[in-house]
């Protein structure tokens, strides 16, 4: 045993600088969380005109933010924990739905059935079960309102409760994770690098707090049978913020304003 | 969030019992407190660590599993991938892009969809196959580059120790 109680003895600085490198991180995380928590995870409706008050002096943005307030009259916000797509999305997506009892009924039908396309792609089932009984809790208690306003309350209240509002997320997650590996000779064709598409699905897709790229933005259009309109606003040329919808051609029901990193949610 | 972490944490322990996987044993420390765990690894056949059963500690945090568990053998050990106080450093106990070791891109990563039976896996993997690259231990990964002969001495006698036998004397 005297080896290995002289080579514990004899901790290197290397292994030092190792475990203060994760101390550091770990500080990191911290602030970053602090910061992000001061946010709610999805804000009240408020005018579009009030980014303005973050530009102040920058006058490519604050074009782009009139630009922008021509097009779209109000905004929410969300929580900036590299969940925002998914999160904004899946709301975005509920909210709409809520103004329509049939098209809601298919989505829930939809919904109820994905749990077996998951488990028939691989997903052990003991690992889902939570996250979809939750995505057909909340869908559920939500398709019992029949008063559309008190439903889009209910929908406010469960967003903003961390439990519910992740779980939503993880659930999204999941089927877009699912809609990539479904139609894997289509989406390889945007990975880069040597990565199979289930290897970045479990590195990119999957994991909570993970940022979302174009890729993400598709599939997911494709797993909720959904349009988006993305608004791009950043410091490129030009006072007019770009749009681009997902999938390409179609009519979008659900419109996203980005800012470098970040997804929030536009009203028409 | 506590209760979803809990009743996740009910079903692994429920499906670790019903289908355990060779070589693995875990559970709740006690059935007050679910989110402390205690396992034993059985060193792999046919490796340096074979025989040897290896006790650790799991500490799952209140978000489990939208976050990962964290994991410390309570016996010595001497691994390049487990720091000198038991501490495990593998890919699949890290989410993406927080990994102080630099891990490969290809590696495993934490995720909501992962559990407690795969990290074990992965930790039975790395007991037989050391990824020299994540130096946790540096002086294991440096012995265990530059002679193996001593890596294997130390490692035996670390198996003995787990089991109670007498040391293999250098």
């Amino acid at each position: 045993m005297g080896d290995v109680g002289q080579s514990t003895a004899n901790t290197s600085n290397k292994e030092m600088t190792s475990n203060q490198d994760e101390l550091i991180l770990a500080q990191q995380r911290q602030i970053e969380k602090e910061i992000s928590e001061s946010i709610p995870l999805v804000g009240e409706l408020e005018p579009v005109t009030s980014l303005s008050s973050e530009y102040s002096g920058d006058d490519i943005y604050l074009a782009k933010v009139n630009d922008l307030a021509a097009k779209y009259s109000s905004m929410r916000r969300t929580r900036p924990d590299g969940n925002c797509f998914f999160r904004a999305f899946t709301y975005a997506t509920l909210e709409r739905l809520l103004g329509n009892k049939e098209e809601f009924n298919s989505f829930y039908k939809l919904a109820e059935n994905s749990k077996n396309v998951l488990v028939e792609l691989g997903f052990q089932q003991f690992t889902l079960e939570d996250f979809y009984d939750t995505y057909m809790d909340v869908l559920k208690r939500l398709a019992d309102i029949d008063n559309v306003d008190d439903a889009r309350r209910e929908l406010h209240t469960v967003f903003n409760e961390q439990g519910y509002s992740d779980y939503m997320v993880v659930y999204l997650r999941l089927l877009t994770s699912a809609q990539l590996q479904k139609e894997k000779d289509f989406y390889s064709c945007f990975i880069e690098g040597e990565r199979t598409v289930a290897d970045f699905c479990h590195q990119e897709v999957e994991p909570m707090y993970k940022d979302s790229d174009h890729i993400h933005i598709m599939a997911a259009c494709s797993a909720l049978n959904t349009g988006v309109r993305v608004l791009y606003m950043d410091r490129g040329t030009g006072n007019i913020v770009t749009q681009h919808d997902l999938p390409e051609g179609c009519t979008p029901t659900v419109h996203l304003l980005y800012r470098p990193s970040h997804y929030d949610i536009l009203y028409v | 969030m506590a209760g979803s972490a809990l009743r996740r944490l009910m079903a692994e322990y429920k499906q670790l019992t019903l289908n355990p996987p060779e070589g693995i044993i875990a559970g709740p420390k006690n059935e007050e407190n679910f989110f402390e765990w205690e396992a034993l690894i059985i060193g792999p056949e046919g490796t340096c660590f074979e025989g040897g059963v290896f006790p650790a500690k799991l500490t799952f945090p209140p978000d489990y599993p939208l976050s990962p568990p964290k994991m410390q053998f309570t016996c010595d050990m001497f691994h390049p991938n487990i720091y000198s106080d038991g501490r495990v450093c593998i890919s699949i106990l890290h989410a993406p892009g927080d990994d102080p070791m630099g891990y490969e891109s290809s590696a495993e990563r934490w995720s909501p969809v992962q559990s407690v039976e795969k990290i074990l896996l992965s930790v039975v993997s790395m007991l037989a196959e050391p990824n020299d690259e994540s130096g946790a231990n540096v002086d294991a990964a440096k012995m265990w580059r530059e002679n193996r002969e001593e890596f294997s001495r130390i490692a035996e006698n670390l198996v003995r120790k787990t089991l109670g036998i007498p040391q293999l004397l250098g």
